[in-house]
């Protein structure tokens, strides 16, 4: 195996778009909104057909502003049903990309029925490219991939968001009813976070693909709740986690399939992949919701008599 | 615990600017880190050609064909997307990105056959010289010649062989400007490879011109033989559009059930890079009218067969393709195709 600039780059990219996704997705994952990603990556179809049939082209820009513009259409409404329909999220999830995948649908069956409008054609980057496509960075001696350039600018904004709003994110997060009491308007921090997850997602989907941006946006979050239940540290946790999974993917991608004589394979579904190993590992060792702590615990219980043991799964504020 | 921060004693309100700004140190740590990181310059392609073999990457196996075929030894060709791959939903690796980083020479189809790549490899001919959208630079040569439908241009030009022998002029007209030395070699290879195209192009036309002149109908899976149709004079029917994502109308395949009774249409093809789910349900709305129509065989559209075999290459694909279509709509075709009548051609003449 031998390790190039471009797999530094690869690397990279992956973490940037780790952070840029754990921040919004820490948020979603408490929120019980996991499936925001795949849902806008679904209901994005009508935005491409849209900007198709406006301005005749297949171009990544109009693309990119299509699908941004349904992405937060999506997330928005999403919230509107949730809200005022009185429905659970999943529920609402998927009545708005189903709607709106249907619409995609009917839009290029009458207009386009003969352009490739899939986003997978259209839409989605990949991740292995991303060091093709280079842009100058003042400061920065070499070409720095653009995808990089675009979400390490997608993690900074959400970090900016979220630091300037940190406390009412918080209290909306954990406790709407409370937020209500203090006068923060919490439907409004929901709006918000919605923008800014739909944003992030069409960002980087646009970047680097659909199936590591789903993964990085859920399961390092999930995986850093199983370690606290604080905020701060589910936000650095998850950061790190997605890092690490970046990391441990790529590395995994050129180096397992060489045991078995094939090149190698697809980093993003590699990187995925490696979210899903950490969080098999979190759960199976974490120590307070981990499954061999949770044995253990309850062999001490048993040993020490009823009632001697607090309940492990409360999730305090 | 882990991830435990140290609560400064009552207030959830001072654990704020601690872990604001170890995310941000987070952030710009992994940005500092990185720039030495980068520095090297890992593998570039190499730039003046020497005597080493010029390195190619194709993106599709009938781009690959053409390359392998005018660049002779002097080039060594290397394809991305390979038999059985729908280059709409091909999923890259970094071997593909090191072959494309490696490469002296990049050829691409265009017209997004190859998706979002056709975006970046854009972008990166600005940077570079030697990328080159083949299917593209044609058409910007004879305009008139391009399919458009519904605003958006059909990128499957190989299926017409007059035009894939104009995008052979291309690449040799590309490979003699990028290393003139061995221009003689180029060009003797790309005249021997145009007259057998040109006698694969006769036979095409004359086998589907064999056909009886209403059964001169193709419907196959999706939207891949425009060019066929209108280079051979056949009316062509996709079932889905031509994005391999849509989905096939109700009423749709209606009309084309009652065009197959109508016309009396023997057969219907399917395509090897797709399912034939729908094909099979254009047979069963045919049997309900008590029409029979049978899966006239199997069209090599977005890719071609395996590497080695005959189908594996341009010819071959094309004559298969061909072939299949004149037997299964009562057109005469020799059953072994072109390849069969060259051999007994060849077999007389000496």
């Amino acid at each position: 195996m031998s390790w190039f600039a471009l797999d530094t780059w690869i690397v990279l990219v992956g973490s940037a778009c780790a952070v840029a996704c754990a921040l919004p997705g820490s948020f979603l994952v408490l929120r019980g909104m996991s499936l925001m990603g795949d849902a806008i990556s679904h209901a994005v179809l009508p935005g491409l057909a849209l900007a198709f049939l406006l301005t005749g082209s297949r171009a990544s820009l109009p693309m990119f502003l299509g699908a941004a513009a349904i992405g937060i259409l999506t997330a928005v409404l999403t919230q509107w049903i949730r809200r005022w329909g009185r429905l659970e999220s999943g529920a609402s999830m998927g009545i708005v990309f189903t709607t709106l995948f249907a619409l995609g649908l009917i839009l290029i069956v009458r207009g386009a029925d003969r352009v490739d409008l899939d986003p997978s054609c259209v839409l989605y980057g990949a991740l292995e490219f991303t060091p093709l496509d280079t842009v100058s960075v003042p400061g920065v001696g070499v070409p720095v991939p653009r995808a990089l350039v675009v979400l390490a600018s997608v993690a900074l904004f959400n970090l900016l968001v979220l630091a300037a709003f940190f406390k009412e994110f918080r209290i909306t997060s954990f406790d709407p009813e409370m937020a209500d009491t203090l006068g923060i308007r919490s439907g409004l921090f929901h709006y918000l976070l919605m923008i800014l997850t739909a944003v992030t997602v069409v960002a980087a989907f646009e970047a680097v693909g659909s199936v590591i941006v789903i993964a990085l946006l859920i399961v390092p979050a999930a995986t850093a709740h199983l370690l606290t239940d604080r905020l701060v540290p589910l936000l650095v946790l998850a950061s790190l986690l997605g890092i690490a999974s970046a990391g441990l993917g790529h590395l995994l991608a050129i180096t397992v399939p060489p045991l078995f004589g094939f090149a190698d394979t697809s980093t993003a579904g590699m990187m995925a992949a490696a979210t899903g190993l950490l969080f098999l590992a979190t759960w199976i060792l974490a120590p307070r919701h981990g499954l061999l702590a949770r044995r253990y615990r309850g062999r001490h219980r048993e040993a020490a008599g009823p009632g001697s043991a607090e309940d492990p799964f409360h999730r305090g504020a | 615990m882990i991830g435990g921060l140290p609560v400064a004693a009552g207030a959830g309100r001072s654990t704020r600017p601690l872990p604001e700004h170890l995310l941000r140190t987070l952030i710009l740590a992994l940005l500092l880190l990185l720039v030495p990181a980068l520095s090297g310059s890992g593998a570039s392609p190499a730039t003046a050609p020497t005597d080493r073999p010029l390195r190619a990457v194709a993106t599709t196996a009938m781009l690959g064909d053409l390359v392998a075929a005018v660049g002779g030894p002097r080039v060594e060709v290397e394809v991305m997307m390979g038999p059985g791959v729908d280059p709409h939903l091909y999923q890259p690796s970094r071997a593909d990105l090191l072959l494309l980083r490696q490469a002296d020479l990049i050829f691409s189809n265009g017209y997004y056959l190859e998706g979002q790549l056709a975006d970046i490899l854009d972008r990166r001919a600005r940077q570079r010289e030697g990328i080159h959208a083949v299917a593209e630079e044609v058409i910007a040569e004879r305009p008139d010649e391009l399919r458009e439908s519904d605003g958006g241009e059909d990128p499957h030009l190989w299926m017409d062989v007059g035009l894939w022998i104009a995008a052979l002029d291309r690449i040799e007209a590309i490979l003699v400007e990028y290393d003139p030395d061995h221009a003689a070699g180029y060009e003797e290879r790309a005249a021997a490879y145009r007259e057998e195209l040109r006698a694969l192009d006769a036979y095409v036309h004359e086998v589907i011109a064999s056909i009886p002149e209403n059964r001169r109908l193709l419907i196959t899976a999706h939207d891949a033989f425009g060019y066929f149709g209108e280079a051979y004079g056949m009316e062509v029917r996709g079932i889905q559009g031509l994005s391999t994502d849509s989905e096939a109308g109700l009423r749709d395949l209606e009309n084309l059930v009652r065009l197959l009774v109508d016309r009396r249409m023997p057969a219907v093809f399917v395509e090897t890079t797709l399912s034939d789910k729908n094909v099979r349900a254009l047979l069963e709305g045919a049997r309900v009218r008590d029409h029979e129509v049978r899966i006239g065989g199997s069209l090599y559209s977005d890719a071609m067969g395996e590497p080695g075999t005959y189908t594996g290459t341009y010819p071959g694909m094309i004559d298969h393709n061909a072939t299949v279509i004149a037997r299964a709509l009562g057109g005469s075709a020799p059953e072994g195709g072109w390849q069969e009548e060259r051999a007994a051609s060849e077999g007389k003449q000496p």
